[in-house]
C-alpha cells in the first residue's frame, strides 16, 4: 500500500547558481585539494626531493658511467628530461589516491550534493595536481641546469610547455578513471606502476627507441609518453628532440613531426580526460 | 519564486538496481515548507535510497522527485542549491579544521563572504562548537563532528535539509543533545526537514509527520500523535505458555482485534475499551497461567508492529 500525503504550501526558491558561480567552484576545489595535500613542510619537501635527487645525483651519475667525457652534459640533459617523463605520471597518479580517500573518508559525498558541476570536482583536483607537477618540473630543470645540463631557451619552450600540460592532464585523467573504478587504495597502488612506471622503460627515456627490438619500438611509438618526451627534448634541447621525433615519424620536417606528436598527445588527452569526467559524473549518481 | 509548490514531493519514485533489486517500489509523499517529515523503517527499507533520489545522488528508475517544484533529475544544480544533506556517516575533511570545512561549504554554495561569516559565527555559537572550529576535525568527538555537520548543512540557509540517520552510532546522551540542537535550529530557521531514522523516539520527538517505510513502500503516513492514538489507550504484554488460548480469550471478549501480535511466548495487545487489569482478570477466570504481564503507554514501535508485523530497532536508551 502506498500512502500519499499532500499538505502543500508555497516556498520560495533561491536563484539557480550562475555560470560564474559554477566556475568559481574550481579555485575553491583546487585550494581544498592543495590544503589537503600540502599541510606541512614535509608534504612540500617530499615532492621536491625526487626531482632534486634525479637532477643532482642520478643524472650526473648515469652520465659519468655511460657517456664519454665530451658527451657527459648532453647525456645528463637527456636523463634529466627523461625524469620529467617519470615525475609527471607518478605525481598525477598519486594525486588520484586523494579521490579514493575523499570517497572513503573525506568530503566526497558533500561535494556531490553541492550546487556545482561534477566536472568541476575533477578539474579542481586536476589543477592542484598540475600545480605540484609544475613545481617538480621547475625544480628538476633548474637543479639539472645548475649541475651542468644545457637547455635551449627560445620559443621552442612552448612545445615543452604544451606537451607537459597535455601529458599531465592525460595522466591525471588516467588517475581519475582508476580512482573511480577501483574501490580501495591498495588496489590502486597495485595498478599504479603499470601505468606510471612501465612505459618509462620503453618510451625513449634513457635510450632512443631505435635501440629497442623492432616490435617493441613499434609499440613505443603508440605510447603517449614517447611523444611527450620527444616534445620535451625538442622544446628544451632542440637537437636530441629532433632525433627523437625522427625516430617516431621518420620525416624530415621537424615542425610537422612535432605537430603530429602534439596532436597524438592531444587526442589521447581529450579521450582519456573526457572519459574520466564522464565516468566520475556517472559514478556520482547511482 | 515559485508559489504553490510543496517543499518536497516524491511522485511514484521507483529505484531498481542491477540484479533486479527493488530498493524503492513506488513512494509518494509531499512535504510542506517548514515541516519535519520522517521516513521511519528498518535497515534496507529504502529510506536512504529515497533521500538519494531527492538529493540527486541516486537517479530514479521511474517517477519524479521535486524540490520547491523543480524536478531534481532535470535541474540537479538548482535543487542542490536549495538543499543540504547531513549524511549517515561523517562526511568531512578530517585533516582540515572545522572552520575550513564550513568555509568550503559556504563557497561551494555561493554564500557571500560577509553573510557567510555572520551565519557561521551564529550557528556555531548556537550549537556550542564555536570554541573548537579552529581545531582539526580529526580531534573532534563523534558528537562534536555531528554538530559541525549540522551547522554545515544550515550555513547556506537551505529550504530543505535531509538528515539521513543523523544520530546513528552516537551514544544516548549525545543523541539527546542533538535532538535539542536540531529542534532549536529548526525553530530558528524554519527549514524543511526530511529525516530518515530507525529510532522511534527520534521520529516521535522531531517529526510533524512520519511515513513508515517497509520493503520499499510507504505503508502508512501520519502524525506521531495520530499514530499513537490509533493504537489505543494502553498496550498489554502477556507472557504465557499457551499464547493461542490468550488470543482466543481476548478475541472472544472483543478485546483489541485486530491488534493482537504473538511473538514467541508474548502476546501484545492494544487496548481501546478496557484496561490491563480487566484482561488479566478474564485470563484468570479461564485458568490461563500467565507468567508475567505488563502494561505500558503505546509507542511507535506498536504502530510499526501493527503495520508491518515486524519489530524495528529499538532506541539504545
Amino acid at each position: 500500500m502506498t500512502i500519499t500525503a499532500t499538505p502543500p504550501t508555497a516556498i520560495s526558491v533561491q536563484p539557480r547558481p550562475t555560470p560564474s558561480r559554477r566556475v568559481r567552484a574550481i579555485p575553491t576545489l583546487t585550494m581544498r585539494r592543495l590544503t589537503l595535500s600540502v599541510r606541512n613542510p614535509r608534504s612540500i619537501a617530499v615532492p621536491v626531493l625526487t626531482p632534486l635527487l634525479f637532477a643532482l645525483v642520478i643524472a650526473p651519475a648515469l652520465a659519468n658511467t655511460i657517456a664519454t667525457p665530451a658527451g657527459r652534459d648532453t647525456y645528463m640533459t637527456y636523463v634529466a628530461l627523461a625524469t620529467a617523463g617519470l615525475l609527471i605520471p607518478l605525481n598525477c597518479m598519486f594525486s588520484g589516491l586523494g579521490v579514493i580517500v575523499d570517497r572513503q573518508q573525506g568530503a566526497m559525498r558533500e561535494l556531490l550534493v553541492a550546487p556545482i558541476r561534477r566536472s568541476s570536482i575533477v578539474v579542481g583536483n586536476l589543477v592542484a595536481a598540475l600545480a605540484i607537477t609544475a613545481l617538480q618540473l621547475v625544480v628538476l630543470i633548474a637543479a639539472s641546469a645548475l649541475r651542468g645540463a644545457s637547455y635551449v631557451t627560445s620559443l621552442h619552450l612552448l612545445w615543452f610547455l604544451a606537451a607537459a600540460l597535455l601529458f599531465a592532464i592525460l595522466m591525471y585523467g588516467m588517475a581519475e578513471i582508476l580512482a573511480t573504478r577501483l574501490p580501495s587504495p591498495e588496489e590502486y597502488i597495485g595498478v599504479l606502476p603499470v601505468i606510471a612506471i612501465v612505459p618509462f622503460f620503453f618510451a625513449g627515456t634513457l635510450f632512443p627507441i631505435t635501440s629497442l627490438p623492432h616490435w617493441l619500438a613499434a609499440m613505443a611509438k603508440v605510447l603517449p609518453l614517447t611523444h611527450a618526451l620527444a616534445l620535451f627534448r625538442y622544446g628544451l634541447t632542440g637537437h636530441s628532440g629532433v632525433q627523437a621525433l625522427h625516430n617516431i615519424w621518420g620525416m624530415s620536417n621537424v615542425t610537422v613531426m612535432a605537430s603530429l606528436s602534439l596532436l597524438v598527445l592531444a587526442l589521447f588527452t581529450i579521450v582519456i580526460f573526457t572519459g574520466a569526467v564522464r565516468l566520475f559524473a556517472k559514478a556520482g549518481t547511482s | 519564486m515559485r508559489t504553490g509548490s510543496p517543499a518536497v514531493e516524491a511522485e511514484n519514485l521507483v529505484k531498481t538496481y542491477a540484479g533486479d533489486i527493488h530498493a524503492v517500489k513506488g513512494i509518494n509523499f509531499a512535504v510542506e515548507a517548514g515541516e519535519a517529515f520522517g521516513l521511519l523503517g528498518p535497515n534496507g527499507a529504502g529510506k536512504t535510497t529515497t533521500i538519494g533520489m531527492l538529493n540527486s545522488t541516486v537517479s530514479p528508475t521511474s517517477g519524479r522527485a521535486l524540490l520547491g517544484g523543480r524536478d531534481v533529475a532535470r535541474d540537479p544544480l538548482g535543487t542542490r542549491a536549495i538543499s543540504s544533506v547531513v549524511f549517515q556517516d561523517a562526511v568531512v575533511d578530517r585533516p582540515l579544521t572545522g572552520r575550513q570545512n564550513l568555509e568550503l561549504h559556504l563557497r561551494l554554495w555561493g554564500v557571500r563572504p560577509a553573510e557567510g561569516r555572520t551565519r557561521l559565527a551564529e550557528l556555531t555559537k548556537t550549537v556550542g562548537i564555536a570554541d573548537l572550529i579552529d581545531r582539526p576535525v580529526d580531534t573532534y568527538s563523534g558528537g562534536e563532528r555531528r554538530r559541525m555537520e549540522i551547522v554545515r548543512a544550515l550555513l547556506s540557509d537551505p529550504e530543505v535539509v535531509f538528515l539521513d540517520e543523523p544520530t546513528v552510532g552516537l551514544d544516548t546522551r549525545i543523541r539527546h543533545d542533538l535532538f535539542d540542537v536540531i529542534a532549536t535550529l529548526r525553530d530558528r530557521t524554519g527549514v524543511t526537514i526530511i529525516m530518515t531514522t530507525h529510532y522511534l523516539d527520534e521520529a516521535e520527538r522531531l517529526c510533524d509527520r512520519i511515513a513508515v517505510v517497509d520493503a520499499g513502500t510507504i505503508v502508512a503516513c501520519d502524525s506521531p500523535s495520530n499514530f499513537l492514538a490509533s493504537i489505543g489507550i494502553e498496550v498489554l504484554e502477556v507472557r504465557a505458555d499457551d499464547t493461542h488460548r490468550v488470543v482466543e480469550v481476548l478475541r472472544s471478549h472483543g478485546i483489541a482485534p485486530p491488534d493482537i501480535l504473538v511473538i514467541g511466548g508474548t502476546v501484545t495487545a492494544s487496548l481501546r475499551t478496557t484496561d490491563g487489569a480487566h484482561v488479566l482478570h478474564l485470563l484468570a477466570e479461564e485458568s490461563i497461567h500467565v507468567r508475567s504481564a505488563t502494561t505500558r503507554s503505546p509507542s511507535l514501535d506498536d504502530v510499526y508492529l501493527r503495520l508491518t508485523g515486524d519489530r524495528i530497532t529499538v532506541s539504545p536508551n
